[in-house]
C-alpha cells in the first residue's frame, strides 16, 4: 500500500477561510492542538473577495437597529426555512465578533463620531453592514491570519482532502494529500471541522474561486452526515461577462447602490417592466423618483435595480433570451450616466466604487466612469450544505462539525447580502468551542487503516486507468457537468430540464469511474481534478434532486412550471443523505417548531 | 416614463478582432534543487478578448507542446481569486513582478508575434516552476509580533473611536495582501535556505507596514515596544537600503517607504530609551 505520514491534532480544521481561521483560533484558545488544512496559500481563500460587508446591529448610525430586527430580517429573506435558532445566535453575537474583529487590528471605516460606519443592503431595514471600503473580505482574512498564526496553529497549506475517517460512528481524522507532491497524509483527530466553502465550481459562470468545489459537502455526505436544502443556490444577478477570461466574477451590488442602473441593448431601463406586487410599495415607478432615492431622499422608494437578487436576476435572463441582451451574452450596467446628475461623476465613482473602478480597468480596459459594463448572472452562494445543531454546529455524525458556508441553516432559502461574513465568524467561533469540547471529552479515536488503504486505493486509481482502453479525461467530464448544471439546474428550473439533467449526471458518473491521470503524483492539476470530479458530482446531483423535489417557487429557486409559493412547503426541509446502497435518498423533514417569543418577533417586524 | 439613451460603447475594444500569436518563455524547474531551464511555447489569442496571463498558462496547460513541437509537462503555477485580491499568482512577468491575473495580453504583448517572458519570483524557494513557497512572509510576520495579544477574556465594550481621518491613515497598511512583490524587488531582502537565520535576516518592506499598521492600532499598540525590539535587532529596519523600490512594485500602492521612516524614527527613540534603560 501507499505510504503515509501520519499528524496527531485534538481538533483538526479543513478551509482556511473566515470561517476555518476562526473556528482554528477558537479552538486553540481552548487548549487544543488544532491543524488547519488549506488547499491554496494561507490568506489566499475565497473570503478575500467578498465586498459588501458583514452584517451586525451593532446600531451606530440607525438607533432603532437592534438584533431582533436583525433576525427577523434574516427570516424574512430566507422565507422562513431558515435554523431558527442559528438566526437568532448569528443576530445576537454578530456585533461582539465585529467589535472582536477591530480589537485584533480589522480597520473598519468609521463614522463621523468615531464609531464602526455600517451602509444599507437589500434586504436589511437599517444601514447594518460594517465594512471595510468594498474589500472587506481581505480586511477579515489579514486579521484571521495575523491572529491565527501566532496561536501555534499547525498550517498544513496546499493539501487536499479525500476522505473522512471514522471509528464506529464517530469521526476519527480525515486523510489527504499535498498537492505539491502528491504525498499522503493522514490526520488523527478527536474532532474535525469542515469549512470549505462552497459549490460553485459545479456551474460555468461562477463568481466562486477554483477551489469551490464542494469538498465540505461531499466529504460529510460520504462520512454519513445529512445535507440540507440544497436546492437553494444563489445567482447574483451582476457578474463580469466579458472578457471571456474573468466570466463570472462579482460585480458588487454597490454599483447599483450608487445609482448604476441595468439596460437592454435598445438603452431601455427594463427593470422598470416587471416590478413585484409585493414591492410595489417601495418601489420607485420613475427613473427620477429612483435617483432621488439614491442621493438619499428619505421620501423616494428605491430604483427597480436594488429588488431582490433573485428578481433582477431573473430579469436579465429575460432580457437576454428576447434578444435584447448585449454582444456577449449580458445586459449592461451603467453607472457613468451619473455624471448626467452630478458635476464630479468620475472622482464621485473612483472614490465609492475604487475596487470595481479597478478591477475593470485592470481586467477588462474598460473605464466604468465612461462606459458601461457588460454584467449577467452568476452562480455565487449556496445557502444549502451540512445540516448541523444550531448551538453547537456538530452535524449527524459525532465529532464532525461544519461552519461557514458549507453549512445549512442560516439563510434559509436567500441569503441576505452581509450575511455571510458574520456567518463565518460567529459559527466559526463556535464550531472551534464545541469541537474542542467533544475532542476533550471523548479523547483521541483509533483509526482503521483499512480505511485509509481503501482511500489510497481509490485516489491513486487515475494513474491505473491511464493505459485502458476507455479513459476518460476529467476535464472534459468536469466541463460537461458544468455546462449542464448551467443549463438546466440554474436560474429558471422546470422538471423536463431537471430530470434530464440528473440522467446526465448518472451518465458522467459513470464516466468518471474512467477519468484518468498521466505521469506521476508531484503536482498533477490533472489527477486533482479526477479527485475534485466525484465532490462535484455528488453536490450537483444534490442540488437537481433537491430542486426538482421543490414543487414551487421560493427564495432562490424558481420553477417556471411552479411559479407560485405553495404554503405548505414553506413547513418542511429537503434533506439528502446516502442509502446503504449508495444511492442519494431524499427526504422531506418538518421544521421544528418555533418558541412563541420569535414568533412573536416575526409577527411585530411583518 | 424611460427615455431610451443609445448605449455607447467603444466598439472597437468589444469586438473580437484577428487572432494571432504571442510567445511565451518561461523559466521553468521541476523541483527543489533541480535545474532550471527555458521553454518557449506559441499561443494564440484574439484580439480584444481580454485573455490575461493565466489564460494563456491555461491553454498550455490543455496543450503542453512547445513552440518548436516538442511535448513537455504542463506549467505549474499558483492563482485564487484571479481578480488582483489575493495575491497568489504573483511572479515576474518581463522581468517585473506583479499578480499574473491582472496583466492582460493585448496590453504586455501587443502585437503578433510579441514575446512574453515569466519566471518564478526569486527571493522565495521554488516549489515548481512558476509556483514558490511564500511561507517565511508568515514567519517575519510572527517574528514583528503583527497581532494583538489578546484572548476571549477581553471585553471589547463598545470599542475605541477613532476619526475617520485617522481610519484612512491606517486603512492603506491594511490593505496588505502579503504577495511578495515588495520582497522580491528589495536588494536587500535576499532568499535564505536556512531557515534558522530567517530571525536575523532582513524582514522586508511588508512587515514593516505592518509594525506601522499595528502599532498605531488602539489595542495593539500596547505590544509596540516589542515591535520596536525586533525593529532594531539584526534585521529590522536600519538594514534598509532606501532602494525605494517596495513603494514602486506594490500593486496596491502602500506608502511602504512612509511606514519605513516612520518605523525607522520610532525605532531610534526606543533604541535610546533602551540605552538609558540598560536594556
Amino acid at each position: 500500500m501507499a505510504e503515509f505520514t501520519t499528524f496527531e491534532h485534538d481538533v483538526l480544521v479543513i478551509g482556511a477561510g473566515g470561517a476555518g481561521l476562526r473556528a482554528a483560533i477558537e479552538a486553540s484558545a481552548c487548549g487544543c492542538r488544532v491543524g488547519l488544512v488549506c488547499k491554496s496559500l494561507l490568506g489566499k481563500a475565497h473570503t478575500v473577495m467578498a465586498e459588501g460587508g458583514m452584517a451586525a446591529a451593532l446600531a451606530n448610525v440607525d438607533e432603532r437597529d437592534g438584533w431582533r430586527v436583525h433576525f427577523a430580517d434574516t427570516m424574512r429573506g430566507g422565507q422562513y426555512l431558515n435554523n431558527w435558532r442559528m438566526a437568532e445566535l448569528h443576530a445576537k453575537e454578530a456585533p461582539d465578533r465585529v467589535r472582536e474583529l477591530e480589537s485584533w487590528g480589522a480597520v473598519f471605516d468609521r463614522t463621523k463620531e468615531g464609531r464602526i460606519l455600517q451602509r444599507n443592503f437589500g434586504g436589511h431595514q437599517y444601514p447594518r453592514l460594517a465594512h471595510v471600503g468594498d474589500r472587506t473580505g481581505l480586511e477579515m482574512i489579514r486579521t484571521l491570519q495575523d491572529h491565527g498564526i501566532h496561536q501555534g496553529i499547525d498550517v498544513h497549506m496546499e493539501v487536499t482532502v479525500v476522505t473522512l475517517l471514522k471509528d464506529g460512528q464517530r469521526i476519527a481524522g480525515a486523510l489527504g494529500y499535498d498537492r505539491e507532491r502528491g504525498r499522503f497524509r493522514l490526520y488523527r483527530a478527536g474532532a474535525v471541522i469542515l469549512a470549505t466553502g462552497g459549490i460553485g465550481k459545479a456551474f460555468k459562470v461562477t463568481s466562486n474561486s477554483w477551489e469551490y468545489t464542494g469538498d465540505g459537502h461531499a466529504l460529510a455526505y460520504d462520512a454519513g452526515a445529512d445535507l440540507k436544502d440544497m436546492e437553494f443556490v444563489q445567482f447574483h444577478p451582476t457578474g463580469m461577462v466579458w472578457p471571456l477570461s474573468v466570466r463570472g466574477i462579482l460585480v458588487t451590488e454597490g454599483v447599483r447602490g450608487e445609482g448604476g442602473v441595468l439596460r437592454n441593448s435598445e438603452g431601455r431601463r427594463f427593470m422598470f417592466d416587471d416590478i413585484p406586487d409585493l414591492y410595489k410599495n417601495q418601489t420607485a415607478d420613475n427613473e427620477e423618483e429612483g435617483w432621488r432615492y439614491v442621493i438619499g431622499d428619505k421620501n423616494a422608494r428605491r430604483p427597480p435595480e436594488l429588488l431582490t437578487r433573485d428578481h433582477v436576476a431573473r430579469c436579465i435572463v429575460r432580457e437576454i433570451k428576447a434578444g435584447r441582451g448585449s454582444p456577449h451574452g449580458g445586459v449592461y450596467l451603467d453607472i457613468g450616466w451619473i455624471k448626467e446628475k452630478i458635476s464630479n461623476a468620475e472622482e464621485h465613482i473612483k472614490k465609492k466604487l475604487p475596487s470595481m473602478h479597478h478591477q475593470f480597468k485592470q481586467l477588462a480596459g474598460v473605464d466604468i466612469t465612461r462606459e458601461p459594463m457588460e454584467v449577467g448572472p452568476t452562480t455565487h452562494y449556496v445557502m444549502g450544505g451540512i445540516d448541523v445543531d444550531g448551538d453547537t454546529q456538530m452535524s449527524t455524525v459525532p465529532g464532525l462539525f461544519a461552519a461557514g458556508e458549507c453549512a445549512a441553516g442560516l439563510h434559509g432559502a436567500n441569503r441576505l447580502g452581509g450575511n455571510s461574513l458574520s456567518d463565518l465568524v460567529v459559527f466559526g467561533k463556535r464550531a472551534g468551542e464545541y469541537a474542542a469540547k467533544f475532542a476533550k471529552e471523548h479523547g483521541q479515536p483509533t483509526v482503521d487503516q483499512g480505511q485509509a488503504d481503501d482511500a489510497m486505493r481509490d485516489s491513486l486509481a487515475p494513474f491505473d486507468r491511464a493505459a485502458e482502453s476507455g479513459a476518460e479525461n476529467p476535464y472534459e467530464i468536469q466541463h460537461t457537468l458544468q455546462d449542464l448544471m448551467q443549463n438546466n439546474v440554474g436560474i429558471v428550473r422546470n422538471e423536463e430540464e431537471m430530470a434530464a439533467a440528473l440522467d446526465g449526471i448518472a451518465k458522467l458518473r459513470g464516466r468518471a469511474k474512467h477519468a484518468s491521470a498521466h505521469g506521476h503524483r508531484e503536482y498533477n492539476p490533472g489527477w486533482h481534478t479526477c479527485v475534485d470530479l466525484n465532490n462535484l458530482l455528488t453536490v450537483a446531483e444534490g442540488v437537481a434532486r433537491s430542486a426538482l423535489e421543490r414543487t414551487e417557487s421560493r427564495g432562490a429557486h424558481f420553477r417556471e412550471d411552479h411559479p407560485e409559493k405553495v404554503s405548505d412547503w414553506g413547513q418542511w426541509n429537503l434533506i439528502l443523505r446516502k442509502g446503504t446502497d449508495g444511492a442519494m435518498q431524499i427526504e422531506r423533514r418538518r421544521i421544528a417548531e418555533r418558541p412563541a417569543e420569535l414568533t412573536t418577533i416575526i409577527e411585530e417586524m411583518k | 416614463m424611460t427615455s431610451p439613451t443609445p448605449v455607447s460603447q467603444d466598439s472597437a475594444k468589444h469586438e473580437l478582432g484577428a487572432e494571432r500569436s504571442v510567445y511565451f518563455r518561461i523559466k521553468r524547474c521541476d523541483g527543489p534543487g533541480k535545474a532550471t531551464r527555458w521553454e518557449r511555447f506559441k499561443v494564440k489569442v484574439t484580439r480584444g478578448e481580454g485573455a490575461n496571463v493565466l489564460a494563456c498558462l491555461e491553454r498550455i496547460a490543455a496543450n503542453p507542446v512547445t513552440a518548436d513541437g516538442a511535448k513537455t509537462t504542463p506549467v505549474v503555477w499558483d492563482a485564487g481569486c484571479l481578480e488582483e485580491v489575493c495575491g497568489a499568482c504573483t511572479m515576474n512577468v518581463n522581468g517585473k513582478v506583479r499578480q499574473a491575473c491582472s496583466c492582460l495580453i493585448d496590453t504586455c504583448a501587443p502585437n503578433d508575434g510579441d514575446e512574453v517572458v515569466l519566471e518564478p519570483m526569486q527571493k522565495f524557494p521554488i516549489v515548481r516552476d512558476l509556483w514558490v513557497d511564500r511561507s517565511r512572509m508568515f514567519e517575519t510576520l510572527k517574528r514583528v509580533k503583527a497581532w494583538t495579544p489578546i484572548d476571549g477574556l477581553y471585553a471589547t465594550g463598545p470599542g475605541p473611536k477613532e476619526t475617520p481621518e485617522r481610519q484612512q491613515e491606517r486603512y492603506i497598511y491594511s490593505t496588505c495582501m502579503t504577495c511578495g512583490c515588495c520582497l522580491e524587488a528589495c536588494p536587500q531582502f535576499q532568499q535564505e535556505p536556512d531557515a534558522s537565520k530567517w530571525d536575523t535576516s532582513f524582514v522586508g518592506a511588508n512587515a514593516i507596514g505592518q509594525v506601522q499598521l499595528f502599532n498605531e492600532h488602539p489595542t495593539a499598540k500596547e505590544l509596540a515596544p516589542e515591535r520596536l525590539d525586533a525593529m532594531t535587532a539584526a534585521g529590522g529596519v536600519s538594514e534598509c537600503g532606501n532602494a525605494q523600490n517596495c513603494v514602486k512594485v506594490c500593486p496596491k500602492e502602500i506608502p511602504l517607504t512612509d511606514a519605513i521612516a516612520a518605523v525607522g524614527r520610532a525605532a531610534t527613540i526606543h533604541g535610546i530609551k533602551r540605552f538609558f534603560q540598560g536594556k
